[in-house]
């Protein structure tokens, strides 16, 4: 028998994340490596762990087998628990009909029977777009205390950049009076972070009235939210004023991971209370040979660095070979840098060789992409902006 | 693929390991950077398809207990098999430690006869390898003897007084063992591990304890070879290993494995090192930082000059401060301006700041867990 829940968690992760170009070509987005040793998803099922949130649904619909692998049992994120745990929710076919999620409204809804064996009064819906640590347990008592039907975080962006969010206006009280998507002349500066609790019954109700209409987007922000409001529902907002970050373009992962060596870093990683999971992949700890110098730089375990490395990241198993000169840079789980290859504003995916004496990426200007498992010929160069994948030809 | 148990003992002489082994048994001592001993010999295991481990707990066992856990880290938390914890108990014939491993086992009668396994490899922990035990249990097989010891020709391993030296003819054989002779006959140093059949390791505890007998070596063994009561042979481990039994042979190890050479014959590809995760962020180099020649650990935060040394996770080495030759444990932390060099720190201590200490080469400084200098 299955107990019941107060709240649990609905990660939305079957978007393309088609604005990363050939990174996300064969891996789904929360798959994504970030930061040497995690993957995008790893922050928002840490935030459900260190908030006390034990089951979390996974909707994966696009190249999910590296992600699914990823997560397994849950067991990196303590989520491999018998009454609760972490669930990979793939579209299913039922007795009438099958089909792929539609939007993010109806790919919860397809799961309102996953979401029903747990008689939650509260769901959370995540997304796994985002770097953020956020205690999920706290925003629930907000919601709890307002007596909301809906609770929205929402984080106070430069005004300039308003008009590319959807922004919720608020009254004194934090109460929504109004919702705009990417408004043209916005009348506040608090933007959704795409961070939703919900209380369930009204959601039920909203998401069934959704799928009954055969106009709808069937999309939280285009149709349930606008809805809610129109009904004279409770919705508030939430005020986080942590450290959030988009990483939707290759320029913002590129943007986010740099963030990590700014000293000091934007978002504490060291809190031992607020620890961010993932899995291991039992390396050995990283050696810097004689004669490397490593400046400014996050390394992770079972990396070898003879080279010069600067400003940059390094994750799992990457080797750096002498004369390799890397700046600016991501070099993601298992690539190699051959012998004087220089590597500036880059990001190299998982298991690539950047072949000895190529030139990757340049000082100024876009980042340049080496794709997962790309192995580049010695001597060749990508010039910023570039993107490599196994059909580029030199 | 034949079923196979494991079982490690770690009741070790640690009397030269100093401070190190005050809190803590062999087989718990931090090594490499974020391992502990017993990890390379679990993880040997699990990768040779033991599903059921049976750990020999003797004194100062709740830092071995602690870092073994549930054995998740090695997937040993299954249901049938698993991980098992053996401290020592209290019974009618048994008060206290074990004072040998014959006797810790004894004492284990019910787990050897619960477990399923048709054979079961018996393992000390004071000994750092990476073996493939697919291979020697192959061997046992296809040589039909009844005991296999693994050992090394290591020229490392052969030491005066201490260790147990086997002579092996040209079939595999093992015609003669000597333990701790002044100096060696024998260039095969015995490993301290053995492959039999369950049955025939239950059969032996009983006889040797039954006997009066207590070392495994010293006792029972050299009867077995001795007197021809067993067909004993010998399969030859061609890794790297260690034999971690003082500050010096503690320090050559992980000094050792800065070597890439080395370090790649101990951590092989498809026989991965597994240990308790403790989910740290990369480690971090400031810009006026300096690292030559080190293997360094997630969590830590380099500011000063690191040369020649090994740092495990959570170390924190500030601006101006300068380490060579040495040994941090787990969130150590040497403040702005010291200099050490020569030194082992355990965990959790603090080298303030401007302070010098500088040990010699051949006999390093240990300093305990918690102290503040």
């Amino acid at each position: 028998m299955i107990r019941k829940k107060t709240c649990i968690a609905m990660l939305l992760a079957g978007g393309q994340g088609s604005r990363l170009g050939i990174l996300t070509k064969k891996v789904a987005k929360p798959a994504v490596p970030y930061g040497g040793k995690y993957r995008i998803i790893d922050f928002p099922l840490s935030n459900c762990t260190n908030s006390g949130i034990d089951t979390v649904g996974v909707l994966t619909q696009y190249q999910p087998l590296e992600l699914n692998a990823y997560i397994g049992s849950g067991a990196p994120w303590d989520l491999d628990i018998s009454n609760g745990g972490v669930f990979v929710l793939p579209p299913y076919q039922t007795g009438k009909s099958g089909e792929w999620y539609r939007g993010t409204a109806n790919a919860i809804y397809q799961n309102m029977a996953f979401i029903e064996q747990y008689h939650p009064d509260y769901v959370l819906i995540l997304s796994g777009d985002h770097i953020y640590k956020m205690d999920y347990n706290a925003m629930l008592d907000y919601h709890i205390r307002h007596g909301a039907d809906a609770t929205i975080a929402v984080r106070e962006v430069p005004w300039e950049e308003a008009p590319r969010f959807g922004i919720m206006n608020t009254d004194s009280e934090g109460t929504i009076i109004e919702f705009e998507e990417k408004p043209k002349n916005p009348k506040s500066n608090k933007a959704s972070m795409g961070v939703y609790i919900f209380t369930w019954e009204k959601l039920r109700h909203y998401l069934t009235q959704d799928e009954e209409d055969k106009k709808s987007s069937n999309d939280f922000g285009k149709n349930i939210i606008p809805n809610m409001l129109n009904d004279k529902q409770v919705l508030v907002a939430y005020d986080f004023n942590g450290y959030w970050k988009d990483v939707g373009t290759i320029e913002s992962l590129w943007e986010a991971n740099m963030d990590l060596i700014d000293n000091p870093m934007p978002m504490d990683m060291h809190d031992k209370k607020w620890r961010i999971y993932s899995k291991n992949p039992g390396m050995p700890p990283h050696y810097i040979a004689e004669g490397a110098v490593v400046t400014d730089t996050l390394i992770t375990e079972g990396c070898e660095v003879y080279g010069k490395v600067n400003h940059s990241i390094l994750f799992a198993g990457v080797v750096v070979e002498e004369g390799a000169d890397v700046e600016y840079s991501v070099i993601m789980p298992g690539s190699v840098i051959k012998r004087g290859a220089i590597v500036r504003r880059s990001i190299v995916a998982e298991n690539a060789t950047v072949g000895a004496g190529s030139v990757i990426g340049e000082n100024e200007g876009n980042i340049a992409v080496i794709g997962q498992g790309v192995v580049l010929p010695a001597g060749v160069s990508v010039s910023a902006g570039q993107q490599v994948d196994e059909t580029t030809t030199f | 693929m034949k079923d196979v148990m494991g079982i490690i003992y770690t009741g070790e002489n640690d009397a030269r390991l100093r401070e190190l082994t005050i809190i803590r048994a062999i087989a718990a001592l931090p090594v490499a950077g974020r391992f502990r001993v017993i990890d390379f010999l679990v993880s040997s295991m699990v990768n040779g398809g033991m599903k059921n481990i049976g750990v020999i707990m003797q004194k100062n066992y709740h830092s071995l207990m602690d870092h073994l856990g549930s054995g998740k880290e090695w997937d040993l938390h299954g249901k049938n098999n698993g991980l098992h914890i053996l401290p020592p108990f209290l019974t009618r014939e048994n008060v206290g430690q074990y004072p040998g491993v014959l006797d810790a086992l004894r004492s284990n009668t019910d787990y050897l006869n619960h477990s399923k396994q048709e054979l079961v490899v018996l393992s000390n922990s004071n000994i750092i390898y990476n073996a493939n035990f697919k291979e020697m249990i192959a061997y046992y097989e296809s040589t039909g003897a009844d005991v296999t010891l693994m050992y090394t020709k290591d020229p490392s391993m052969k030491r005066d007084e201490f260790g147990t030296y086997i002579a092996v003819d040209e079939s595999g054989t093992v015609t003669d063992i000597e333990v701790e002779p002044t100096h060696p006959t024998y260039d095969n140093t015995f490993m301290q591990v053995l492959l039999m059949k369950r049955e025939f390791l239950k059969a032996l505890v009983d006889r040797a304890v039954a006997h009066g007998l207590h070392d495994l070596s010293k006792d029972l063994l050299l009867r077995l070879v001795q007197e021809k009561q067993a067909k004993v042979n010998a399969y030859e481990y061609t890794g790297v290993c260690w034999n971690i039994d003082s500050v010096q042979s503690y320090f050559k190890f992980n000094m050792d494995i800065l070597q890439p050479e080395i370090r790649k014959r101990l951590f092989v590809d498809d026989l991965p090192v597994f240990t308790k995760v403790r989910d740290e962020m990369p480690a971090f180099y400031s810009n006026d930082s300096k690292t030559v020649n080190s293997l360094v650990a997630d969590g830590c935060v380099i500011e000063g000059t690191v040369e020649n040394s090994i740092l495990f996770r959570g170390v924190k080495i500030a601006p101006n401060a300068r380490i060579n030759n040495c040994i941090i444990m787990q969130d150590g932390q040497v403040q702005e301006g010291a200099f050490i060099e020569n030194c082992i720190l355990d965990k959790q201590t603090v080298i303030k700041r401007n302070t010098r200490l500088i040990g010699p080469e051949a006999y390093p400084i240990v300093i305990a867990k918690n102290v503040v200098i």
